[in-house]
């Protein structure tokens, strides 16, 4: 949300090109992240993790209403260069959908590489396994914690400033995904990438071939459905670690 | 230490209602000591959450009348100056949120009219509002609003069975008989659908599709819109707020539909051009109610020109019903002689439309019928050629 609003900022007030303005909003948003994480997270680290969460929500309330103070409640319309409608056989797309897919892609694969090959990566994978044993094999927690956080802030940015001009930018536009992706979390399994692709994949796809051949007013039932039979046959989700806590 | 924890957590939001309450109630200022009497208006209606933006225009509409009102020195009733107040709370688009705070509005305001723009919070407050007496400015063309037998609610906007008629006639004739309905999925979508389908085919129409899309779930409508576009229907019913019904517009022409649109009070052309390009070109074909910056009141040009002054973009009829309907309160309390009493108010609401200034009749409302509701000719624009047309309507 917060990353629509100031690539969108950048780019009517500014007037900086479309991808310039997603490009600075991964910065500034990351570095709010990253805030966050000192501000909020740090201080909390010894906390049961249902504060981290209680925290996260306030947050969240917080950005939301913080959005509306400066920029107001009102509908706002990204525009994007890539517009054009591509029509390929029977199939019409935009071209800002293919590079939604395209991207995501990338991102994903570019993720996962740097969380597997990289000594940063493998940091951040030690201290989701267990911080004080990350801490005592020499990673600095800190500095890991500070680009997670940063990571996470920039990913935001990069989805919500290439999906709002197929939808609006608006302060509660972030309600729209953010129970779809707590389904999708838990559905892959916590702290998993490849899980998280999968389970994004069975909700989208449940979704929209539920829509079109049984009905789409009961599209999230079938969706929900689906997720309580999975999680009833592998309650960890799909991916979870066979970690022991 | 986690004890300590949860229990400041508990403790800080207590503290905080316990200083909001104080807060308001210290606010209070249904009649302040000097000379000035000061007359408080209610408002509750959503203005944070995702219906915001559309709250927040309402209340823009009341703050301007009362802006001008105060401005020009209040207003005389009963040899009394009064001036006016808006005492406005945000209710997140809920009717339980309604009333809870219409009776805050009551009792620590003694506001004798609330204002509510949507038509669940006016019938959550219907069913009190007899006994404690305030007047519902009910902004919604809901007709069930009015049909309760409530004495004490006001219908600002005309009734959306009005539309049918003109909407069905003009699509039907310019494009064809096939109809793929996708209202929102909100209650008052779905009352609409249920008003225009028969209706639609008793005309001699056939609904080819019929769903719903719900503007605060789906972030895309590809896969709404392919399922509608299916069965090759040649009018598209759609609506919800202006901004995601406009992208929804577009969506479909991105996936080739060239039939028409039917549009839903709720979205206001001018609102969705903005959004799809500022041209109508996308929206050829649509059919919906008259923007007010094309309407042709007497007060319409005037009001237009100090929105947009004042706030840098074109009104919606929102704000402009809204604003005329302060001025209507105004008129009526004057007529009755009496700024307190919701059923002697109530009474001369007629009064109140007749003594209307011409230049604030932003629009021209003739009378009030028994049941609380404002009569007046529909107006309906369709898109021709790029260009907004009137349709009249019989």
């Amino acid at each position: 949300m917060l990353g629509a609003y100031i690539t969108l900022t950048m780019m009517t007030a500014l007037g900086v090109h479309y991808v310039i303005s997603i490009i600075v909003s991964i910065f500034v948003v990351g570095v709010v992240s990253v805030l966050l994480e000192r501000l909020v997270f740090f201080p909390l680290r010894e906390a049961p993790p249902i504060q981290d969460k209680v925290a996260a929500i306030g947050i969240l309330l917080f950005l939301e209403a913080l959005a509306q103070l400066i920029w107001g409640p009102h509908y706002l319309q990204m525009s994007t260069p890539f517009n054009q409608v591509i029509a390929i056989g029977g199939l019409t797309i935009t071209l800002q959908r293919i590079i939604i897919v395209i991207t995501a892609v990338t991102v994903m694969i570019l993720l996962w590489l740097f969380l597997k090959k990289t000594y940063m990566g493998a940091s951040i994978m030690a201290m989701a396994q267990n911080r004080d044993g990350a801490s005592l094999v020499g990673i600095n927690t800190n500095k890991v914690a500070m680009i997670t956080f940063f990571i996470a802030g920039g990913l935001a940015a990069i989805g919500a400033s290439l999906t709002s001009p197929i939808n609006l930018v608006f302060p509660g536009m972030g309600h729209l995904v953010i129970l779809k992706a707590f389904v999708i979390i838990i559905l892959g399994g916590m702290g998993s990438v490849p899980g998280a692709i999968l389970g994004g994949y069975i909700l989208g796809f449940t979704e929209a071939i539920g829509a079109t051949y049984i009905s789409n007013d009961y599209k999230d039932i079938i969706a929900f459905v689906l997720l309580v039979i999975i999680l009833t046959f592998k309650p960890q989700g799909i991916f979870a670690r066979e970690e022991s806590k | 230490m986690i004890k300590r924890l949860l229990m400041s957590f508990l403790l800080i939001p207590m503290l905080l209602l316990a200083a909001c309450a104080q807060g308001s109630s210290g606010g209070d200022g249904s009649s302040s000591g000097g000379g000035d009497k000061v007359v408080t208006l209610g408002f509750t209606g959503p203005l944070s959450g995702p219906a915001a933006s559309y709250g927040e225009k309402t209340l823009r509409g009341i703050e301007m009348a009362i802006e001008e009102i105060n401005g020009n020195g209040g207003f005389e009733v009963n040899g009394e100056t009064y001036t006016l107040k808006i005492e406005s709370l945000d209710d997140q688009y809920l009717p339980n949120e309604a009333a809870a705070n219409a009776q805050r509005l009551v009792q620590e305001s003694q506001t004798p009219i609330i204002f509510s723009p949507h038509s669940g919070g006016i019938m959550a407050m219907q069913v009190f509002n007899e006994q404690d007496e305030f007047i519902i400015a009910g902004y919604s063309s809901e007709p069930a609003i009015t049909e309760q037998g409530n004495s004490l609610t006001v219908r600002i906007p005309p009734r959306y069975d009005g539309y049918l008629e003109p909407f069905t006639e003009y699509s039907m004739e310019r494009f064809g008989t096939k109809l793929a309905s996708i209202p929102t999925v909100t209650q008052y979508g779905q009352d609409w659908a249920n008003a225009l389908l028969p209706h639609w085919e008793a005309a001699g129409g056939e609904v080819v599709h019929e769903s719903s899309v719900d503007f605060s779930k789906d972030t895309d409508f590809f896969t709404i819109l392919t399922n509608a576009l299916e069965s090759n229907p040649d009018v598209l019913f759609i609506g919800g707020p202006s901004e995601p019904t406009a992208k929804l517009a577009q969506q479909a022409r991105e996936l080739g539909f060239g039939g028409g649109f039917i549009i839903m009070d709720q979205a206001k052309l001018d609102e969705m051009k903005l959004v799809v390009g500022d041209s109508y070109e996308l929206l050829e074909g649509s059919i919906g109610t008259m923007p007010l910056i094309h309407s042709e009141f007497p007060g319409t040009p005037q009001f237009v020109e100090k929105y947009r002054e004042k706030y840098n973009e074109d009104p919606g009829s929102e704000a402009g019903y809204h604003y005329v309907s302060v001025y209507i309160f105004v008129e009526a309390m004057k007529a009755a002689g009496n700024v307190e009493d919701a059923k002697e108010i109530y009474a001369h609401i007629q009064d109140g439309l007749d003594n209307l200034p011409e230049d604030k009749q932003v629009y021209v409302i003739e009378e009030i019928d028994e049941n609380g509701g404002f009569v007046m000719t529909v107006r309906v624009a369709a898109v021709e050629n790029g260009e907004i047309i009137e349709i009249t309507a019989d």
